[in-house]
């Protein structure tokens, strides 16, 4: 509740506020409302709530989609530096309406969250006044318009064939696939699906890259929240036949538009168009609500350190050449473009080779084998466009190719030139703020990259108190730890065992041979351990033992090792 | 003392160093061989502290555990002998090779890449590290290599990234298709796939450590990899490290798909043996030493494989063997040609001649490098070499036969360029080794001689594990 009061509050004292007091303050109101709601989040993650009679529900979706949509908020209110007080503003109604979108279960309500978020993006296409942001703003808003006349349809249907009002509710029938149908193309317009995915290109370009930043970041979070909660049935049968053809539609035309590009944003556009196909593979497990989580905050922040460097060299448009060398004029700007394209690409160690496994394992557990061989072909096809950008960044050349003045150097040391087209008063945050958004996120997409069990755990239902409160009682634990392979007495060849055995999960446990410690196990999820042998055994009688650490005595086992 | 706790120490020592050094350059080459030292010197500690008990560390800890996937590390004899060579030869490369400091800083990260290559006992963190070991690799192509490295950049990386893709696909595969309840190694091997979904996952794999073998026909982007490095021959040492295919078949594809494995034997015989006289013959015809060397490596990696394909446990065994010693010896080969490079401004064959007499001790120890990569008997190829072809000659003595002519062409090419650049009528003076190439030389020239001279240090360390992979295959000793 406190979340939802606390932007709510910060949409309208900005609204009031900024008739009295210049710009610049509503700006860090705004940025201070959005941080402070972070924090809030923070401080009470785990802490689930229904308020409204069930149509609000604070869980583990709605904290870790809010999350990641906060996140691509506040980056594009710590970049936006504007004259116009409208901008900030816009950005926390749209945080509200993401927030709203992300907790609330009711079909009417994800309406009008929809509605809520919808309408300030739309005013914010249109920021730069050139003939590109009309088109921009004047496509984003038709096509949304349809679309949520499309959601509207659908939520009728689902009520006739359900009876009910709330995602996910069970039902049978062709009305039933229809309006699911119906509500996964409408969310599949926001989340920009193949074949709904006309306007990406055209908006992104077009839109300040701040805002482009923000849609492709926490748009995507707010819509997918609604995805996870509206397919949450058990049934799949046709509608999971039509979500599997807009995710193979998608990451085969996502890919291969981006293959065509020459423009930066424009790329990413594509890119973003692809990368919500892959986490599309996550809906099919009905258990890939953190898998998708996770996916969607190592996006936002490789994406974002792509389209925030961007925004550093210029608010229009990025051909490709412009980059070239970025590396050797602007270090902190190379750097980290370069950590969000090798991301987004999926490698290691960066957070986003860990989303891209995690979707595609939900995609294993649900045995779609087939769309889990295009997505990984088509993964290929990205590597290759995310390189060509990648490689241009560490081009010395780029000297010889600059003629005619263009403002190549321009986002340097913090003094960003806009391009020659006028950004509708929109410039970007000077020097240290916005350099270090660059370094925070950079760092961590790295250390998500290193760590991913930490980025799980935040998507995931298993709050941190429960997991520090097992950890911080070992006292309490039954001695409940044993080696159950090989049995004891038993004869074996050297290489035909390993060790394997119960515990309490999490627990650590030390295995000896003979008294000689081997190495430590950390018992699974699942109650159970195993120990591959370091070496193979000398022939003879081994007695293996599993002890607690610290104690000198535990079960063990005799085996006799044959030669 | 604690064993587990170097291995971790060993594995990340180089990342810290080398990140450091790519913040502060001012650090300098010291730090940076002080690093690729200590770590020497850790690899050689676990590998004396393994000797006698015959055992070796492991350690694992979950690192995401919703998939149950571990930080799990595993060091048998075979992780120990690579962990050497690997130690070894980035110290002689982050040693001797001249480059900008920055890029000794790339070559310690791509070491902790390797390291953990060889010790990795999950699936998945194996994987990370085998993919997180291109970045480096691509960016010294990149930064510092020649005028069509950014060409050369793209082949390697996507030859690497579109092989490793299937390998994802195998990776999920064997875990869900195979029931294991971890991605650990001794899960799996516990529970390996069978029937179509075993010929299936086996292909995945092939197709990711083919290209790192590599193995003809997917060996096309080491040449211009090699030939567009920098010419110090610090990047193509560390590449020839990279080359981990063989090890990768023998850790994780064959026991993890058996089955997969035995369809695709007779096949994976059959390039291998091709792969190593086509690979000789291009060798024979290259005209600058880094091409030479590079497929010179194609060449031999071929003979490795059709050791390690043959099943039988000594041709196991010096499939690993020559990996290890070679990795050392053509590392080393590239590192001299690339001081030879500054001395006489190019790499081609032929320009500059006779060389020797103005720099004996230089061709001496190119002469003993030469000749362990020919195989000559007391130095480090040979003992790797014979078992290699001995396994061989039990599984298929014609193909065995066909690969000999490749040891047999190895020493025509390698001698031919060797007596171009050192033995023909000289037309060029040019300066001998300096103290540093001296200790560089000693140390690289007594590697050899130990590992020739008495190669049972390793074998009685692999031999075990190869046996247990041959008769998981169902061929004897």
């Amino acid at each position: 509740m406190i979340t939802l009061y606390l932007l709510g509050a910060a949409s309208v004292v900005l609204t009031l506020l900024g008739f009295f007091v210049p710009a610049r303050v509503t700006r860090w109101v705004a940025v201070g409302s959005v941080g402070a709601t972070l924090a809030y989040l923070f401080f009470t993650w785990g802490q689930e709530q229904t308020a409204f009679g069930g149509l609000y529900v604070v869980d583990s979706v709605s904290q870790g989609f809010t999350m990641v949509a906060l996140l691509g908020v506040l980056w594009a209110l710590i970049l936006g530096r504007t004259e116009k007080w409208e901008f900030p503003l816009l950005l926390v109604y749209a945080a509200t309406g993401m927030h709203f979108m992300a907790s609330s279960p009711n079909l009417p309500v994800l309406l009008v969250a929809l509605e809520v978020f919808s309408l300030p993006l739309y005013v914010l296409a249109t920021w730069r006044r050139d003939e590109r942001g009309f088109e921009a703003g004047l496509k984003y808003f038709l096509l949304g318009a349809l679309s949520a006349a499309i959601f509207l349809y659908g939520i009728a249907l689902h009520f006739g064939a359900t009876g009910s009002f709330n995602a996910g509710a069970e039902g049978s029938g062709p009305l039933y696939v229809t309006a699911l149908l119906l509500i996964l193309g409408a969310l599949a317009f926001k989340v920009s699906l193949v074949p709904f995915h006309w306007w990406t290109p055209d908006v992104y370009q077009g839109s300040p890259t701040t805002v482009s930043l923000m849609m492709a970041t926490a748009v995507k979070a707010a819509g997918f929240a609604a995805l996870v909660r509206v397919l949450d049935v058990q049934d799949q049968g046709l509608w999971g036949l039509g979500l599997g053809a807009l995710i193979a539609l998608t990451v085969v035309f996502g890919n291969l538009g981006a293959l065509a590009q020459r423009e930066s944003k424009r790329l990413l556009a594509y890119s973003s168009i692809a990368h919500a196909g892959y986490v599309g593979l996550g809906l099919f497990s009905g258990t890939g609500a953190p898998a998708i989580g996770f996916y969607l905050l190592a996006y936002a922040l490789s994406t974002g350190l792509a389209f925030a460097v961007l925004a550093a060299v210029s608010q229009g448009d990025v051909p490709y050449e412009r980059l070239r060398g970025l590396l050797y004029r602007k270090p902190v700007l190379g750097v980290a473009m370069g950590i969000g394209l090798l991301s987004l690409a999926g490698l290691p160690p960066f957070a986003g080779f860990w989303g891209k496994l995690l979707v595609f394992l939900e995609a294993a557990r649900a045995q779609q084998w087939g769309l889990l061989v295009l997505a990984l072909l088509t993964s290929a096809v990205a590597a290759y466009y995310y390189l060509r950008l990648f490689n241009l960044l560490i081009d010395r050349r780029q000297e010889a190719r600059e003629e005619g003045g263009a403002p190549v150097a321009a986002g340097l040391a913090g003094t960003p030139v806009l391009s020659g087209q006028g950004a509708g008063g929109l410039s970007l945050a000077t020097g240290r703020s916005s350099t270090a958004t660059l370094v925070v996120a950079a760092a961590l997409v790295v250390l998500l990259g290193i760590l991913p069990g930490w980025g799980y755990r935040l998507f995931s239902p298993v709050p941190f108190a429960a997991l520090s409160q097992a950890a911080a009682q070992p006292a309490a634990l039954p001695a409940t730890f044993a080696i159950t392979s090989p049995s004891d007495g038993a004869e074996l060849r050297a290489d035909e065992f390993s060790l394997q055995g119960t515990g309490n999960a999490g627990e650590t446990l030390e295995v000896y041979d003979n008294g000689t410690k081997l190495a430590d196990v950390t018992v699974g999820e699942n109650g159970g351990w195993s120990l591959t042998l370091p070496s193979l055994p000398a022939p003879g009688e081994h007695t293996y033992q599993v002890r607690r650490p610290g104690e000198s005595e535990g079960p063990s086992v005799r085996v006799k090792i044959l030669e | 003392m604690n064993y587990d706790a170097l291995m971790h120490v060993g594995l990340f020592l180089p990342l810290l160093a080398g990140i450091a050094l790519l913040i502060w350059p001012s650090l300098g080459r010291t730090f940076a061989v002080a690093a690729a030292g200590v770590t020497f010197l850790l690899a050689a500690w676990l590998f004396a502290g393994a000797q006698g008990e015959g055992a070796g560390y492991a350690s694992q800890t979950l690192l995401l555990e919703p998939i149950q996937m571990y930080y799990a590390l595993g060091l048998d004899g075979v992780g120990l002998m690579l962990w050497l060579a690997v130690s070894f030869t980035t110290l002689l490369a982050v040693y001797i090779a001249q480059v900008p400091i920055r890029m000794l800083g790339w070559a310690l990260l791509m070491e902790t890449g390797l390291l953990g290559i060889f010790a990795a006992a999950d699936l998945v963190l194996f994987y990370v590290f085998f993919e997180a070991t291109l970045i480096p690799a691509l960016l010294m192509l990149g930064l510092y290599g020649g005028r069509e490295r950014l060409k050369a950049a793209y082949t390697f990386a996507l030859f690497t990234l579109v092989g490793s893709l299937p390998m994802l696909a195998a990776v999920f595969a064997v875990r869900y298709l195979g029931g294991a309840p971890s991605f650990l190694h001794a899960d799996l091997a516990a529970n390996p796939v069978s029937g179509a979904a075993a010929t299936w996952v086996f292909l995945g794999f092939l197709v990711a450590f083919a290209v790192k073998t590599p193995l003809f026909p997917l060996h096309a982007w080491l040449p211009s990899f090699h030939a567009e490095n920098h010419p110090s021959g610090l990047a193509d040492a560390m590449g020839t490290l990279y080359k981990v295919g063989l090890f990768a078949f023998f850790k994780w594809a064959i026991p993890l798909a058996p089955e997969g494995f035995a369809q695709f034997q007779g096949l994976l015989l059959l390039l291998a043996a091709f792969g190593a006289i086509y690979a000789a013959w291009l060798a024979f015809a290259a005209r600058d030493w880094k091409r030479l060397l590079a497929y010179g490596g194609v060449s031999h990696m071929g003979l490795g494989a059709l050791g390690l394909f043959s099943g039988h446990a000594d041709g196991v065994t010096g499939a690993l063997f020559l990996l290890a010693a070679s990795m050392v010896y053509t590392g080393g080969l590239f590192l001299v040609v690339g001081r030879i490079a500054e001395r006489t401004e190019t790499l081609e064959i032929g320009p500059v001649r006779g060389i020797a007499k103005s720099a004996p001790a230089l061709s001496v120890l190119t002469m003993f490098l030469v000749m362990a990569m020919i195989g000559l008997p007391g130095l480090s190829g040979f003992p790797g070499e014979f078992m290699a072809l001995l396994g061989a000659w039990k599984a298929s003595p014609w193909l065995t036969f066909v690969a000999f002519t490749a040891v047999i062409a190895a020493a025509a090419y390698a001698l031919t360029a060797y007596q171009a650049l050192f033995q023909e009528s000289p037309n060029r003076t040019v300066p001998d080794l300096t103290p540093r190439e001296w200790v560089f030389g000693v140390a690289v020239v007594a590697s050899t001689l130990l590992v020739g001279l008495y190669p049972k240090m390793f074998t009685e360390l692999i031999h075990p594990v190869s046996e247990a992979l041959a008769k998981l295959l169902g061929g004897g000793a």
